[in-house]
């Protein structure tokens, strides 16, 4: 499905699209793209970093995801929306395995982690999984015993085997990329939502990961707290890094995404490149859209 | 008997007595303490984990939660004796006593701790590539300890207390001395205030100890204790603060 309609190289970050020119849903046909940036360009697309195959999971009796295929390329950035519990989340944390998939294949970087290979029962292989993936929370997740520098420094020690004074200034030039430096010996229950969740930005990024999941990163925060995450995401986004974002910030989402998956009922109802927002064809994508915009 | 034929002066008279008698009660619940939070974390790590290991946790914490003290030392000191032949001092059978009572409190206590620390910051340490081991012992495990410390205070104080009823096979502790002095100088009254005085007292120093360490481990930490262990590290922090914020930026 994707493969054919593919579009915006990597790091390219759309000029178009202001906040707030949402326009309402029409029942016009899906327009031809104006500027070609539904054309696929095979050669600017980068391997492929994340491929889900087949992806299902249930929670006690209740399946949430039946069966999804997602593909994520080296700097492209996903953007997963959708109502409430129509398994975005879930899917979202099957990527580092939070969630063990029921069945199907989740393979990062061409090494299989799903349910039925090998390497999922050697022990300490989400570990290995984990550390070239990173994750930012909806609720920051911060360790509240330690400061903001030891937040960053305890997994730079604990998964990257740094030594403390290595770990600090790695920590501290985290901080100082979120323009958080001046709060490196605060605590988390001294900070604001939105400086936590920069905390928790840094704290994922220190750790060089190949791509990172965003699971709902402002949806915590006060309104006036979310364009400063999210201009942190958007910096990082423009750093090239591989991002899968799960969002209701749709104005943000047609800012950075490059592919953009629709899920309803633990499906990807529609999905489509730069653009799909305002071009969508699925009633219930509209509907959505038209709902939260 | 009139107030005035109280012997007070008694309790003076014997502080040397009573002094080595709360110090002996120390001594068996000091080491049980530690023993016991040892063990109760690892039962209440097995009343968490799956149904065979679950199963045991729970019938052991049952029964030794209704088990009282005075039978827990009786069967420890006569008991193994005479089933297994084995023979503890009395310090021993003590300090046995009160770690398989008070090991199935501290189970309870932290099982509901760790239960308290919330299921995301678990995940963020999963995810953030750390082993599962670790995310235990340096993220669940801290905070953790935070919620669960008053209620270990106050098992410190029940195992001190406790130790009253070991004179039963012969521990030289507080109150075996109070009856010893007791039998020979017909004062009561006196004596088993005094006790009870000595007890309350070891409460307060323990609360006062325990509120201490809770102090130092709250965020940002309080108290002289904490400000005086964490002043070398704040000077550290703010030189690479400083040192970091003049250097040339590293991205634009």
């Amino acid at each position: 499905m994707r493969t054919l309609l593919r579009d915006t190289p990597p790091g390219r970050v759309a000029s178009r699209a202001p906040a707030g020119d949402a326009p309402a849903p029409t029942m016009s046909p899906a327009p031809s793209p104006p500027d070609g940036e539904s054309r696929p360009s095979p050669a600017l697309r980068g391997d492929v970093v994340v491929q889900l195959s087949g992806i299902t999971k249930s929670f006690g009796t209740r399946e949430v995801l039946h069966g999804v295929d997602l593909t994520v390329h080296r700097g492209e950035h996903v953007v997963i929306f959708g109502p409430s519990g129509s398994g975005k989340s879930t899917l979202l944390r099957t990527i580092n395995l939070l969630e063990v998939p029921d069945a199907g294949s989740v393979r990062i970087l061409d090494v299989e982690y799903g349910p039925g290979s090998a390497s999922d029962r050697r022990r300490g292989g989400p570990v290995e999984l984990r550390r070239l993936v990173g994750m930012v929370f909806q609720q920051f997740n911060l360790f509240p015993h330690l400061t903001a520098l030891d937040n960053i420094g305890l997994p730079l020690r604990a998964a990257m085997h740094l030594g403390r004074s290595e770990a600090e200034e790695r920590a501290a030039a985290a901080l100082k990329r979120v323009g958080l430096l001046r709060w490196a010996g605060h605590y988390p229950a001294q900070l604001s939502g939105g400086q936590q969740q920069r905390v928790a930005i840094a704290r994922a990024l220190s750790l060089d990961p190949k791509i990172m999941l965003f699971d709902e990163p402002t949806s915590a925060l006060d309104p006036e707290l979310v364009g400063e995450v999210l201009a942190v995401m958007r910096s990082v986004a423009q750093s090239g890094m591989t991002m899968v974002v799960v969002t209701h910030e749709l104005n943000f989402a047609r800012e950075i995404g490059d592919f953009n998956v629709f899920m309803d009922e633990g499906l990807i109802a529609e999905s489509g490149p730069r653009g799909f927002l305002d071009r969508c064809t699925n009633p219930r994508t509209r509907q959505f859209i038209a709902a939260v915009l | 008997m009139p107030v005035a034929a109280y012997q007070w002066s008694l309790i003076w008279q014997n502080k040397e007595l009573l002094g080595k008698g709360l110090l002996v009660a120390l001594e068996c619940a000091g080491p049980a303490l530690v023993i016991a939070i040892l063990i109760g974390l690892l039962l209440a790590l097995a009343r968490m984990a799956r149904p065979p290991l679950t199963w045991a946790a729970t019938v052991y914490i049952n029964i030794f939660r209704g088990v009282p003290a005075l039978v827990s030392v009786i069967w420890v000191y006569f008991g193994w004796s005479l089933l297994f032949g084995i023979n503890f001092t009395v310090i021993q059978a003590a300090v046995i006593a009160l770690v398989l009572l008070y090991s199935s409190f501290l189970a309870e206590i932290f099982r509901s701790a760790l239960l308290a620390v919330p299921r995301g910051q678990r995940e963020a340490g999963l995810a953030l590539g750390m082993h599962p081991l670790r995310v235990f012992a340096q993220v669940v495990i801290p905070q953790a300890t935070r919620i669960a410390l008053p209620n270990v205070g106050s098992m410190l104080i029940g195992m001190l207390k406790d130790t009253s009823t070991f004179s039963v096979i012969g521990l030289a502790e507080l109150t075996y001395t109070v009856q010893n002095i007791e039998s020979v100088t017909f004062q009561p009254f006196v004596l088993f205030t005094a006790l009870a005085g000595v007890y309350v007292a070891a409460a307060f120093v323990i609360d006062f100890v325990f509120r201490t360490i809770e102090k130092s481990l709250t965020t940002p930490p309080r108290g002289l204790v904490s400000g005086a262990l964490t002043r070398r590290r704040r000077r550290r922090l703010e030189s690479l603060v400083e040192r970091l914020e003049t250097a040339v930026p590293v991205r634009s």
